[in-house]
């Protein structure tokens, strides 16, 4: 428990050093909201002065940052420009799409790499191994870019998935049934696109943490012994070899918020990307700062989580 | 449609006296009334005496059916009074209405919600005559109170309403009063040109739902997105249905619209149009061959010609509409800036101020082969601000010189220039001539005008080195910094009329871009171009403020404070079954006429 709220009090400054230094790095970057406005020769400098100004942007950087805390605290993590309103309704309506589509596909990943890195890492250097090593160098050589280019192209030509968006306008009016059927359709290509981006370094993970432990001489022993393949690699192997791997798990947990947002951009997904991208162009700053918070929160959070897994699968991390 | 529906219930209630029917249609209504508007659209209502619709003269359509388009953004807003964005003035233009409109195909301003207007002899005093017996979407009444209300709201400066410089003329807002229920008169404090375009930027807004939030103060919080639909009306051809944060915007008719078609059946034929967000152009291109959307506008060239292939195929038409009213240019940095000046911006100042560099430059530069290199065709070579596609103010005049290094050199030599041994350019100092160019790096049209530049100018043995800097660093050293030596950039008007890139020309204006800040006297051109300027607004004779206005355009094309490169065609596309589909160059380009179009027949498409 001590352990714990250790490492919540390192969060909680992790936290705020983050917060000040995005407040800093976006209030250096030059131009601020209200430049393009500047653009429409319709709107006079005064106008654009004084909206400034209602904004608090004419304010010292220190006096804006301590009013942003204020709204944090309030919940609000502070106000956007574009909008017109407080940033948290804005991030968190499209957070949860984000995490369905993430969450779904770190799911997915985790349950086809475990079996593939078990599998291949026990036929290291047949022809098995081999084919899926070469498999996922490839794909790891990817960009993600190109992947959902690709994925969009054969949707575009067969017409068998749809080509963007969570939900099919008449989704409302659609049966129980008939709205998972939409969703699933929907979810496929941007899923089908971040498992085969992350399921290359997942699979090379587990493939290299298992062929260590499976030259151990426990394993051999127990292959000596006569217990059964499949226990061997799931039952005694696999949990030797977890240390790397919840790690591992932890970081894919923290960037749930963040792993998608190219892919989300393109397939019009309804998430934090396209918002986030539209705000850091437009310089809606609080907007960026808060996805920067939020992101930062799931980090630190899947990092904490990994920690406390890792504290209660390896009695060596108890000791110390 | 609907009034039949309601009196076939009623009867059906009559018939039947059943205590548990009553209660359960009084609990359905109950609940019903507290639920947002998500259910089918409402038919239009039957026109009724006395109600002054206007009839358009479009082919009549089907009635019902649902439009598809898309936005690149989502909207913030719909409240008229704040909005600034493209998404939240597309959609609220769908929702909304002005006393006089101008009409996005011919340019030229149409009677909407005032249906004949009179001006005094002075320009100064405009008396409109409302049409009576009109409604807003919630179903009450539009009168002169609501067209009081909203002028006070818009020209508030506590407001900060976009349109409060426009509304200010001669240094003085415009004055409204009412003179009975359906006549209101408008004052100005000096004769405007083009004071009947001004009423098209400000949508009239409906007193009984936006008092209360005006009163405390709260009006530019008013209409945002998470408002119930029930606490929003206009005077367009649309309501808001129902908003779905990061996904789509979906409005359905509006069952009071004062327009009719030629057979007398109130518009719009749509019963829906729902706005997907769709966050890049790409995946809209996307979006749109696959059918999920029926209509797209701003396509870029490369687009265009990726979609050409398939037209037939897909069932989709695509328009060049020509050259639109965007106008892309060079322009060097003449900004008084004597604290920050270093030697070196200062000797390359001296040669931007030169006349004859510029026009050197103006000449070397190949206008034709940014048009087949970046456009791929799809724009028109340009020599002064006012595009070809501006039908009323374009001056045929204006010298079009095809690019030639001779005269460039020529120019150049005039103007004490000349060149070393290895073929470098330099000033009668010996200064190398080289300076930078700073691009926006998210236009990649942009980027590569500059790059094109580049190469036409080291023909002339100039060094031109380019920035690519990231929208919002530029705009901040072209308005505040004036860190750059030469910038390309393009400026869209939204109107065609010359009123509105006052800002521009002015000496003052606060888009003078070339010179934002100075403490030396003007130029006789740009002395002369300011009080075109001033003159233009305030001629009211349509022929004689042509002449003022041409002779503007003469001025720069001559003086090049902006060397102006291209202008880009409006490339747009809609489904074949559109009817009425008449896309124009004037921005909403493909739903400007929502009201009027329809699908030929039933739509087959998977999203319907």
């Amino acid at each position: 428990m001590r352990y714990f709220f250790r490492r919540l009090i390192h969060t909680m400054f992790l936290l705020l050093g983050v917060s000040v230094l995005s407040f800093l790095f976006v209030a250096l970057a030059p131009g601020d909201y209200f430049e393009e406005m500047r653009l429409n020769p319709q709107i006079s400098q005064a106008t654009v002065a004084a909206m400034r100004s209602k904004y608090g942007l004419d304010q010292p950087l220190p006096k804006r940052y301590f009013r942003w805390m204020q709204s944090v605290l309030r919940g609000e993590l502070g106000f956007s420009f574009s909008y017109d309103t407080p940033v948290r309704p804005l991030l968190v309506a499209r957070a949860k799409n984000t995490l369905l589509l993430t969450a779904t596909a770190a799911l997915l990943s985790w349950l086809v790499a475990i079996p593939l890195g078990v599998w291949s890492s026990s036929r290291k250097a047949k022809w098995l191994d081999r084919v899926l090593t070469l498999g996922t160098t490839t794909l790891l050589a990817i960009p993600d870019l190109m992947l959902a280019l690709v994925l969009l192209l054969i949707a575009l030509r067969t017409g068998w998935f749809p080509t963007g968006g969570l939900h099919d306008i008449r989704f409302s009016r659609l049966n129980a049934w008939g709205k998972v059927e939409d969703t699933v359709a929907h979810i496929f290509l941007p899923v089908m696109c971040l498992v085969l981006g992350s399921l290359p370094i997942l699979f090379r993970h587990i493939r290299s943490a298992l062929v260590e432990v499976l030259d151990s001489p426990f394993i051999r022993s127990a292959r000596g012994h006569g217990i059964p393949e499949g226990r061997v690699l799931f039952l005694y192997a696999l949990p030797a070899a977890a240390n790397p791997l919840i790690s591992l798990f932890g970081f894919s947990v923290g960037t749930l918020l963040s792993a998608s947002l190219l892919v989300e951009v393109l397939m019009s997904w309804p998430g934090i990307g396209p918002l986030l991208v539209e705000a850091i162009l437009a310089r809606d700053i609080y907007l960026v700062i808060g996805a920067v918070m939020f992101s930062t929160l799931f980090l630190v959070g899947g990092n904490l989580l990994a920690d406390l897994l890792l504290y209660l699968a390896d009695p060596r991390i108890r000791m110390e | 449609m609907y009034a039949s529906e309601s009196r076939k219930a009623s009867e059906t209630k009559s018939d039947r006296p059943n205590f548990k029917t009553a209660i359960a249609i009084a609990m359905f209504a109950i609940i019903a009334a507290g639920l947002p508007r998500v259910s089918a659209a409402q038919g239009p209502q039957p026109l009724h005496a006395g109600e002054e619709v206007l009839v358009t003269s479009g082919e009549p359509g089907r009635f019902g059916g649902k439009l598809v388009a898309s936005l690149r953004s989502e909207p913030k807003t719909l409240n008229p009074i704040t909005a600034t964005d493209i998404s939240s003035l597309q959609v609220i233009g769908l929702m909304a209405a002005d006393l006089i409109h101008i009409n996005r195909y011919t340019q030229r301003t149409e009677p909407a919600l005032a249906k004949s207007w009179k001006v005094s002899r002075d320009g100064k005093i405009y008396t409109l005559q409302l049409r009576r017996g009109l409604r807003f979407s919630d179903g009450s009444p539009f009168n002169a109170d609501d067209v009081l209300f909203s002028f006070q709201v818009f020209l508030d400066p506590k407001v900060h309403s976009a349109q409060l410089d426009l509304l200010t003329v001669g240094g003085k807002p415009i004055t409204v009063r009412k003179i009975d229920d359906y006549q209101v008169r408008f004052d100005l404090a000096e004769a405007d040109a083009a004071a009947e375009r001004l009423f098209d930027s400000v949508a009239v807004v409906p007193r009984h739902l936006l008092q209360g939030s005006y009163q405390n103060g709260k009006i530019a919080e008013t209409w945002g997105l998470a408002t119930s639909p029930q606490q929003i009306a206009g005077l367009g051809p649309f309501r808001i249905q129902e908003y779905v944060p990061g996904q789509r915007i979906t409005l359905e008719r509006n069952p009071y619209y004062w327009k009719a078609d030629r057979q007398y059946r109130r518009l719009p034929y749509f019963d829906e149009i729902t706005f997907l967000f769709v966050p890049s152009e790409d995946a809209e291109v996307i979006r749109f061959q696959a059918g999920d959307v029926d209509v797209i506008s701003r396509l870029s060239a490369e687009n265009f010609s990726a979609l050409n292939n398939y037209q037939r195929a897909r069932g989709y038409n695509l328009f060049d509409l020509g050259p639109g009213l965007q106008y892309e240019f060079l322009f060097f940095n003449l900004n008084d800036i004597p604290s920050k000046q270093t030697e070196e911006m200062a000797h390359k100042q001296e040669w931007f101020r030169q006349v004859n560099f510029r026009q050197a430059i103006s000449a070397a530069i190949d206008r034709e082969g940014i048009v087949r290199l970046v456009y791929q065709g799809r724009a028109a070579p340009l020599w002064d601000q006012v595009t070809p596609g501006n039908k009323l103010w374009f001056n045929s005049a204006v010298p079009r010189p095809p690019r030639s290094l001779e005269k460039a050199r020529e120019l150049l030599r005039r103007a004490g220039f000349s060149w070393k041994s290895d073929g470098a350019l330099a000033d009668s100092r010996g200064h190398t001539v080289e300076f930078t160019i700073v691009a926006g790096a998210g236009n990649a049209q942009r980027a590569k005008i500059a790059t094109i530049i580049q190469d036409d100018l080291s023909q002339l043995g100039m060094r031109v080195q380019i920035v690519p800097l990231e929208f919002g660093a530029l705009m901040n050293r072209a308005f505040e910094t004036y860190d750059y030596e030469a910038c390309v950039l393009g400026l869209l008007g939204s109107d065609a009329d010359p009123n509105p890139e006052r800002n521009v020309w002015l000496l003052d204006g606060g888009m003078h871009l070339w010179k934002l800040h100075r403490t030396t006297p003007p130029t006789p051109w740009e002395a002369e171009i300011d009080l075109l300027m001033r003159q233009q607004l305030t001629t009211l004779n349509y022929e004689a403020r042509k002449r003022l206005y041409d002779r503007v355009q003469q001025l720069v094309a001559e003086n090049l404070p902006l060397i102006c490169l291209v202008s880009p065609h409006v490339l747009v596309g809609a489904k074949t079954s559109l009817g009425n589909f008449r896309p124009a160059k004037l921005n909403d380009y493909t739903l400007w006429n929502a009201e009027e179009l329809f699908f030929r027949q039933e739509e087959s498409a998977k999203t319907r």
